[in-house]
């Protein structure tokens, strides 16, 4: 009987781990777990990203520009993203890319309006991310290590991303 | 139903323009992987940086050079690694240096340009070192100075998580640096 608790046991988390690799979308990736860089950034109106704004939360940070055309086609999807999952708990990081204030406000009211954007005005905080090309996301857990890394744009609105980002809140 | 065979003429002219066309672009595709390489012209590169609100000297030293954009999908299921310094360049001279991140990190720095549009710039470069994952593309630019002769690049991709499997071999011939109209 121990024996068969075992094996059982033993199987219940080998199905675990299948069903949670299982879940993750496409594109989605779980590089090996490390702390999140410090983020100082600014928004368009010099407010900086404070910690109390994702602290003990999951967050979403997204490094993109106005020049890429994979983030041109993905941040309309992230907006409505944002739209639902703010309100359940999720912390998004907007972050542009070097680029200006005039840049970042067209782009943006024709792409995405409802987005704040943060400022890396010189490129470098991005940089400390060490991300694959831009775009780039990660997903940071409430206690600031990075989980998940996404592969280029991603339609972050449809049904798999969205219950993947519920399913990480839920986890909170 | 028979097919006719072409006039000598149209045959003649096929092979031009495929000869026309695998100059300045070349694609190479196997079961693992898809390799892309297209070299581009000083004017839309000029324009790109322009738009970008690269000051005139900067756009200057770029339009001097052979920019080659590549594209790399790994449409298999394991690592594909690209690693710049496994790639080689050359022409009828010989091997020609590609200028990579170094370099340029040393030429804007000599030149004073701003922090941002050195970052904008390094994010239109093909990264040096990367692992595809399986179903990962990624693309940039590869610059090489312009001499106006063809070249050859050959580069290898080793794969496997740990660079262990078989490399793959990927050779581009004939190559040649697209000019303004």
């Amino acid at each position: 009987m121990k024996r068969l608790n075992t094996i059982l046991f033993i199987f219940y988390l080998f199905s675990l781990v299948s069903v949670q690799a299982g879940e993750l979308p496409a594109g989605i990736i779980k590089p090996k777990p490390f702390p999140a860089p410090e983020l100082h950034v600014s928004d368009i109106d010099g407010i900086p990203l404070e910690k109390s704004e994702y602290q003990g939360k999951w967050l979403f940070i997204h490094f993109w520009a106005s020049w890429c055309g994979p983030c041109r086609r993905e941040v309309p999807a992230i907006e409505k993203m944002w739209s639902e999952m703010k309100k359940e708990g999720l912390a998004l990081a907007f972050i542009n890319t070097a680029e200006d204030e005039d840049t970042i406000f067209s782009f943006l009211s024709v792409y995405g309006p409802g987005l704040r954007a943060f400022m890396d005005k010189d490129g470098l905080a991005t940089e400390q991310w060490k991300p694959r090309g831009l775009p780039a996301t990660y997903l940071v857990d409430p206690d600031g290590i990075v989980r998940y890394q996404a592969l280029g744009g991603r339609d972050w609105h449809s049904p798999a991303y969205l219950k993947f980002l519920r399913n990480l809140v839920k986890s909170q | 139903m028979k097919l006719k065979p072409l006039p000598p003429f149209l045959l003649l002219a096929q092979l031009l323009f495929s000869q026309a066309i695998a100059d300045t672009r070349a694609t190479f595709e196997n079961e693992q992987i898809k390799v892309r390489v297209t070299t581009n012209a000083p004017q839309p590169i000029s324009a790109f940086y322009e738009g970008r609100g690269f000051q005139k000297n900067m756009i200057n030293v770029l339009k001097q050079q052979c920019f080659v954009s590549v594209f790399i999908r790994n449409k298999s299921d394991d690592f594909i690694w690209l690693d710049l310094s496994q790639w080689q360049f050359h022409h009828v001279d010989g091997k020609i240096k590609r200028l990579d991140r170094h370099y340029w990190k040393e030429r804007w720095k000599q030149m004073n340009i701003p922090m941002a549009h050195q970052s904008t710039f390094r994010w239109t470069l093909l990264p040096e070192e990367l692992d595809f994952y399986p179903k990962e593309k990624e693309g940039g630019n590869i610059i090489l100075p312009r001499s106006g002769k063809p070249f050859n690049i050959m580069a290898r991709f080793d794969t496997g998580k740990n660079r262990s499997g078989k490399p793959i071999l990927v050779r581009f011939e004939n190559i040649t640096c697209k000019v303004d109209k």
